[in-house]
């Protein structure tokens, strides 16, 4: 053996060492979490097994039980001895109330994973994954919408008001703004009422209820879809108006920050035109801490939806929420609050996730 | 003389600027005029706060909004017609900008817009002004950047963090002269970068100067830079020109106190630490600022005639002038040339 190859053999030995303490977990698994998508979604998916977790020994903490309540029903109305109402009760659900609550935690959850939301308790045999596609949508299309006009007019209003600081415009608008976050938005739901409603007579009241008119068949034609407009108008009117003056201020000093920045001066020095400035500049660049925002109120939107459709009786997820926490139907609360909870949790990772299409600086290591 | 102002690429005349301010009008320019001639390169000098910059941002109109130009104009020739920059329209005003002067700005580390490729700022500054070939523009930029001495591919798709200081700096030099403007202001060049780096900017420039011929004003309190790069230099003192004259004149046969100042506080290889001397007191209060000579307070020559009557700028001999009642004496004073 010459001296070169004993040195080989050495090295070979260190690196042997080497990989040995340093590779306690499978280089695999190890690669495979370091990934970030896959760390980030993984993230997330914990993140709703702990609301799910706590929501679930939360609800039966509850006063009020739905299945005693179901059993004293069906006891006075049919006269039935208690053993015959119970077994009746206890095979028209799919869990066995007389279960450990760890017994029913573990059957929800090994539901859960083959995506079955079970069925609702206090009305026997309606799927709770049917009920959420039948209320969502509405409440989707009231919040988006109501969402989508109060950020793209809180965007150019907050930017008006960064390009015409100490104006009387700014003045106004700053007021205004500060008035309109400052009332809560339920508030703003009953002053919808009982102002233009009940006082000023603008709209029926009794007639706005509910998500279309009776009558109608759901589908693509201009009168469903008229009188769905017609019915939403209130409770996006109640979102715009609630979240429109938090984005005019964030705008209006994120604009008036990126207004002061180099950059600006530079691209106004060297002849850009206006609109070319006020868009990717500026606008661009002063949207950036607002989109982060974005995501996070959008959970907070669709929680207070809650209230929103019970003061104007719009019969969305919110609503449906509300009835299932009334009737302590645990089951549809649950799914309820699984759908919120991810809504929140998935539009933060879309947040991001897709951050850095808008800001460079930001863009995670290893993507080129 | 004569035939200088005839040819003159830009000449500034009598240019006063005010600053409104609460506590009254901060006189940040008074009667200031100079000529720029094709090719030439310019030095504005003094102490930071003597009006350097509003001159340099009153040249493309860019001054703070509580700025106001008192007096003066600012004549522009572009083949045979002359324009005023000060009476151009805000249509007129915007193509004027970087097309036929450019200004690279001090602190180049913020100049561009983060979420955009340099590619991107590039062309935005081409087409605002007319271009439309993209592939002519990215010609044009490679060019550029290879003359900057970056690697024009690498640079021309990045974003701007992925640049160092230095790169940032040289980008946009070469943005700068995109357009192949008259004029290149170039606000402190230099500052803050380390002293390797600003040695190649003064070498780009210097090569981008002979290559493409273009007029340079540019503003700094270094005065090595200065004399390394200007042909003409100008002392800004509290507002105001108080000498201009060809680069070796101002050095080696300076006539205003103040420019002697400035040159006497610089260690240089000759001398040695001690020798250096700082100018007693501080620029002057512009809001109320002393009468007769400026520099007055601060001047080891000042007589009573400083005190009432502030000096004319006036020819010493040929192209150089100063603004000073005692230039004779300060001439006595300098045994040897600094």
């Amino acid at each position: 053996m010459t001296d070169f190859e004993l040195l080989d053999a050495g090295h070979g030995a260190l690196e042997g060492l080497h990989s040995a303490t340093s590779k306690l977990v499978p280089a695999p698994v190890e690669n495979f979490y370091k990934n970030y998508y896959v760390r980030v979604f993984a993230q997330a998916i914990l993140t709703i097994w702990a609301v799910l977790t706590v929501t679930f020994f939360l609800v039966r903490q509850m006063p009020g039980n739905p299945i005693d309540v179901l059993i004293e029903q069906i006891l006075t109305q049919e006269g039935i001895s208690y053993q015959e109402a119970y077994d009746r009760v206890a095979a028209s659900f799919n869990f066995d109330p007389d279960a450990t609550m760890f017994d029913q935690y573990v059957d929800y959850v090994g539901d859960l994973l083959r995506l079955d939301l079970g069925t609702s308790i206090t009305s026997p045999g309606t799927k709770i994954l049917d009920e959420i596609a039948r209320f969502l949508p509405w409440t989707i299309f009231a919040v988006g919408s109501g969402f989508l006009i109060s950020f793209v007019l809180g965007i150019v209003l907050g930017m008006m008001m960064a390009y015409y600081r100490d104006s009387v415009l700014d003045h106004t608008l700053s007021l205004v703004s500060s008035f309109f976050t400052g009332v809560p938005n339920y508030i703003w739901g009953l002053l919808i009422i009982i102002g233009p409603g009940i006082s000023w007579k603008w709209f029926d009241v009794g007639a706005a209820r509910g998500t279309y008119d009776p009558g109608l068949t759901p589908g693509l034609n201009a009168a469903f879809i008229g009188s769905a407009i017609e019915h939403a108008l209130l409770p996006i009117i109640t979102y715009v108006l609630a979240t429109l003056g938090s984005w005019m201020l964030s705008m209006k000093s994120s604009t008036t920050g990126v207004l002061n920045d180099d950059y600006v001066n530079v691209a106004e020095a060297r002849g850009l035109k206006d609109r070319r400035i006020i868009t990717a500049y500026v606008g661009r660049n002063a949207m950036l801490p607002l989109f982060a925002q974005l995501s996070i109120s959008i959970g907070f939107v669709l929680g207070s939806g809650v209230v929103i459709e019970e003061i104007f009786v719009y019969w969305g997820f919110g609503h449906y929420l509300f009835q299932a926490i009334t009737v302590r139907d645990y089951t549809s609360v649950q799914g309820a609050v699984l759908i919120l909870s991810s809504t929140f949790v998935f539009s933060n990772l879309f947040a991001d996730l897709t951050y850095g299409l808008l800001d460079p600086r930001v863009r995670i290591s290893g993507e080129k | 003389m004569s035939e200088q102002r005839r040819e003159a690429v830009l000449r500034v005349e009598d240019l006063s600027i005010v600053y409104r301010t609460k506590r009254g009008d901060v006189k940040a320019t008074s009667q200031v005029s100079f000529d720029l001639h094709p090719g030439e390169a310019l030095a504005l000098i003094g102490e930071s706060g003597s009006g350097k910059t509003t001159i340099s941002l009153a040249l493309i109109r860019k001054l703070p909004k509580n700025a106001v130009i008192t007096s003066g104009h600012i004549r522009y020739q572009r083949e045979d017609s002359v324009q005023d920059v000060l009476k151009l329209s805000n249509r007129q005003l915007r193509e004027f900008r970087w097309k036929d002067c450019a200004m690279v700005f001090q602190g180049a580390q913020n100049a561009f817009n983060p979420v955009l490729k340099v590619r991107r700022q590039f062309e935005d500054t081409a087409q605002s002004h007319g271009w439309t070939d993209k592939a002519a523009i990215r010609e044009r930029a490679l060019k550029l950047l290879e003359l900057v001495r970056l690697d024009p591919e690498r640079v021309y798709d990045a974003y701007p963090h992925e640049l160092s200081g230095g790169m940032k700096q040289r980008t946009l030099l070469a943005l700068g002269v995109l357009l192949n403007p008259q004029i290149v202001i170039l606000d402190e060049p230099t500052t803050a970068l380390d002293i390797l780096t600003q040695r190649a900017i003064i070498d780009v420039l210097n090569d981008m100067q002979r290559q493409l011929r273009f007029s340079i004003i540019f503003i700094s309190h270094d005065l090595s830079l200065a004399a390394e790069m200007a042909d003409t230099v100008a002392t800004v003192y509290a507002g105001e020109i108080v000498e201009i004259g060809p680069v070796n004149d101002i050095f080696y046969r300076s006539l205003h106190p103040y420019t002697y100042g400035l040159l006497t506080s610089v260690p240089t290889l000759e001398h040695l630490q001690d020798h250096l001397q700082s100018i007693p007191g501080s620029p002057p209060n512009l809001i109320n600022p002393p009468a007769g000579c400026k520099f007055h307070p601060r001047c080891g020559f000042a007589t009573d005639a400083c005190k009432k009557e502030d000096p004319p700028l006036e020819h010493d001999i040929g192209t150089h002038l100063a603004a000073c009642w005692h230039k004779d004496r300060l001439l006595e004073s300098r045994k040897e040339p600094v």
